[in-house]
């Protein structure tokens, strides 16, 4: 029962058939002490206490017998005088009503035929009492059934049992769905939300409804505005802090080059354009390192990890085309990943170049791709030396430079990694460093796509 | 437009140079930089000044940067190919991929970072020129399978029909079609192509290569056909060699 809609209409519906069922009980068993009384009175010796009472005390002792009489019987039996008012002055019901205007027709006016042999005398209709001051009392049992009672019996409790259920069914259906429906629309809008689509609104959906409901759906639109605009706002900084930065970078590099045709070459020249080269790396890793939070422009797909690989290993081959440091790789073709390619590529180009940087002069890097239960492994790894094992959880830190780099402080970002660890979390996957004989080794794993 | 300084060293500018760029500063120096080269450069600061200023005067080439107040570089760039056909380098901020591979695909011919080094920003502007000047050197039409090249006027042609390539598609089909059935390296279409070395992390031949692709398919042409090798390079295909 993990459906919110079945939970809910399940609850309605044991709710509402639990009371058909109880009061269905209820009038059952007051039906039927209704039933058992009248039986009762019938075969009891009531006419004859009630005679007994009518000649000791007249109408007044009558009435007080009537009063005496136990629970159900007493509402049963109603009692009339000449005038057809009931002793206790009750409304009489309905069908008594009728009973009465019929058989108090002229036809019971007529003076009783004589007493002679052969003739007729029609049975009185009701049991009669005569009161000693000559009044005459009429005694009316109701019949314990009405017409719906007469109704129920005659179907079968069955086909109505059947019904009632059918009924509450639908009840109890359109009840639960009028609570699970909205929460599913707002369900489906995070989900949206979440993959990127900021644009998607959920009080349209769930129509235009003043309950809590509407105005969580107005709430969750506000936090969806808020979440489009601020995502905007981060977006435009990181365009405008990347063309602010950069247009200085780029005077600087010109202003460079003309002061060099000036003063001839010096060597401080160079270092300059080194430098302002570098500065220009670090803004754009930087950059990078931010916009993969903020980048939600990309779409999920399947990657298979050897196509998007070979041509980053075929990049900074070439990058490296001086160095003697070699890279060797060793795919698996199936290896498939559902993720972002721009900034799986991104993680997996960093990670490698951070290798290339730290092997060997005439070292190997070996970059190997396959997958094992249910997870796609990327390793990388190089004959650099490694790093010592207290640094290896840090690696992945913004600006952290090895002890051991040396020399090599100089060159990177100190992002490359922490790019990396942020561009897999991103796909769902975790990066992780250890040293084996020849150097570091990085392995990135990721959820299988098969 | 020109300074006086430049102006007494040449008697007459080689080529006349427009750049884009909302940085007033950047033109000017880019301006006393390119000007002993004798390479006249006219500075616009908007788009949509460019586009007035490119359809008075008779510049051979456009330096375009990508991030321009108002409408964009791609916008201007986009604006600009439904009638020219002019060289267009664009300035892209590093590592923004989409401007740059949008920008190749409506049509612009190279591109560079910014901030770029002004040396390379001429050997780039030098390879382009020399590129669409100098077709006079083999002038005779190349013919493969449906295509034919002028390689003077730099037309393409499918049948009677024209195909329209810009100078960088054009001499990468050139490229190809000097030796269909063979291989040639990403690294040698980069230099013949685009005049520089082929640089890694950059996709621009590929970009290039899907317009040319995409242009013959658009005519109807299915030989000769572009196949990618890949890691390797591209190669042209006639006829029977198209399975």
């Amino acid at each position: 029962m993990r459906s919110l809609l079945i939970r809910i209409f399940v609850s309605f519906w044991s709710i509402i058939v639990i009371t058909i069922i109880v009061a269905g009980a209820l009038g059952y068993t007051y039906a039927e002490r209704a039933r058992v009384a009248i039986q009762n009175f019938e075969v009891s010796d009531a006419m004859l206490e009630a005679s007994a009472a009518l000649r000791e005390a007249g109408r007044d002792g009558l009435t007080d017998w009537l009063r005496s009489l136990p629970g159900v019987t007493a509402s049963l039996v109603y009692v009339l005088d000449d005038r057809g008012h009931d002793l206790l002055d009750r409304r009489l019901p309905p069908q008594l009503q009728i009973a009465i205007k019929r058989f108090s027709g002229p036809r019971f006016r007529r003076p009783p035929p004589p007493r002679e042999f052969g003739n007729l005398r029609p049975a009185r209709p009701f049991t009669q009492l005569i009161g000693p001051d000559d009044h005459v009392y009429t005694f009316f049992v109701l019949p314990p059934q009405g017409t719906v009672g007469r109704w129920l019996a005659e179907r079968g409790g069955v086909g109505i049992a059947i019904l009632a259920l059918l009924i509450s069914a639908g009840i109890s259906y359109l009840l639960a769905r009028a609570i699970s429906q909205p929460i599913r629309r707002f369900r489906e809008s995070a989900v949206a939300i979440a993959d990127g689509n900021l644009d998607t609104r959920v009080a349209d959906r769930v129509g235009r409804r003043r309950d809590e409901i509407g105005l969580l759906a107005q709430d969750f639109d506000r936090m969806a505005n808020e979440l489009q605009r601020s995502w905007m706002r981060q977006t435009e900084l990181t365009r405008n802090v990347s063309h602010e930065l950069r247009s200085p970078l780029a005077r600087l590099r010109v202003a460079l080059e003309l002061a060099r045709r000036k003063t001839g070459d010096l060597p401080e020249f160079d270092k300059i354009d080194a430098e302002t080269g570098r500065l220009d790396e670090l803004i754009g890793q930087i950059l990078e390192f931010s916009r993969l939070d903020a980048d939600t422009n990309e779409e999920r797909t399947r990657i298979n990890l050897d196509e998007l690989i070979r041509p980053i290993v075929e990049d900074v081959r070439y990058e490296y085309a001086g160095n003697e440091s070699r890279i060797a790789l060793e795919a698996d073709a199936s290896a498939a990943v559902y993720g972002y390619p721009n900034a799986l590529r991104s993680g997996v180009e960093n990670v490698l170049r951070n290798a290339m940087q730290h092997s060997r002069e005439d070292g190997e890097v070996h970059v190997r791709v396959d997958t094992k239960a249910s997870q796609a492994v990327i390793a990388i790894a190089d004959q650099g030396g490694g790093v010592a094992e207290d640094e290896l959880e840090r690696l992945f830190e913004p600006f952290y430079r090895s002890a051991k780099g040396g020399d090599d402080a100089r060159t990177g970002s100190g992002l490359g990694l922490a790019i990396a660890a942020r561009a897999v979390a991103m796909n769902d996957g975790s990066v992780a460093a250890s040293n084996d004989a020849e150097g570091l080794c990085v392995e990135i794993r990721l959820p299988s796509a098969d | 437009m020109l300074s006086d300084k430049s102006r007494d060293a040449m008697n007459k500018p080689d080529a006349k140079i427009l750049i884009i760029d909302d940085d007033r500063e950047l033109g000017e120096m880019l301006k006393e930089f390119l000007a002993p080269d004798h390479f006249e450069l006219s500075a616009c600061l908007s788009g949509e000044d460019g586009l007035h200023a490119l359809k008075e005067g008779d510049y051979e080439l456009l330096i375009l940067d990508i991030m321009l107040p108002g409408a964009s570089g791609i916008d201007v760039l986009r604006e600009l190919r439904q009638s020219s056909d002019i060289p267009v380098i664009m300035l892209t901020a590093r590592g923004d991929d989409v401007d740059r591979i949008l920008g190749l695909e409506f049509g612009a011919d190279d591109y560079i970072s910014k901030p770029f080094n002004p040396r390379e920003l001429l050997a780039r502007i030098k390879a382009i020129l020399r590129r669409s000047g100098s077709g006079a050197s083999r002038h005779h039409p190349v013919n493969v399978g449906a295509v034919e090249l002028d390689t003077r006027s730099r037309r393409v042609t499918a049948g009677d029909e024209p195909i329209r390539l810009t100078g960088t598609e054009f001499e990468l089909l050139r490229c190809l079609a000097e030796s269909p059935g063979e291989v040639v390296s990403k690294e040698d279409l980069s230099r013949q192509a685009l005049g520089r070395r082929y640089m890694p992390y950059d996709r621009s031949i590929d970009t290039h290569i899907s317009n040319v692709r995409r242009k013959l398919a658009d005519a109807g042409v299915v030989s000769p056909f572009i196949q990618s090798q890949r890691g390797v390079g591209y190669c042209l295909l006639v006829d029977d060699e198209v399975s």
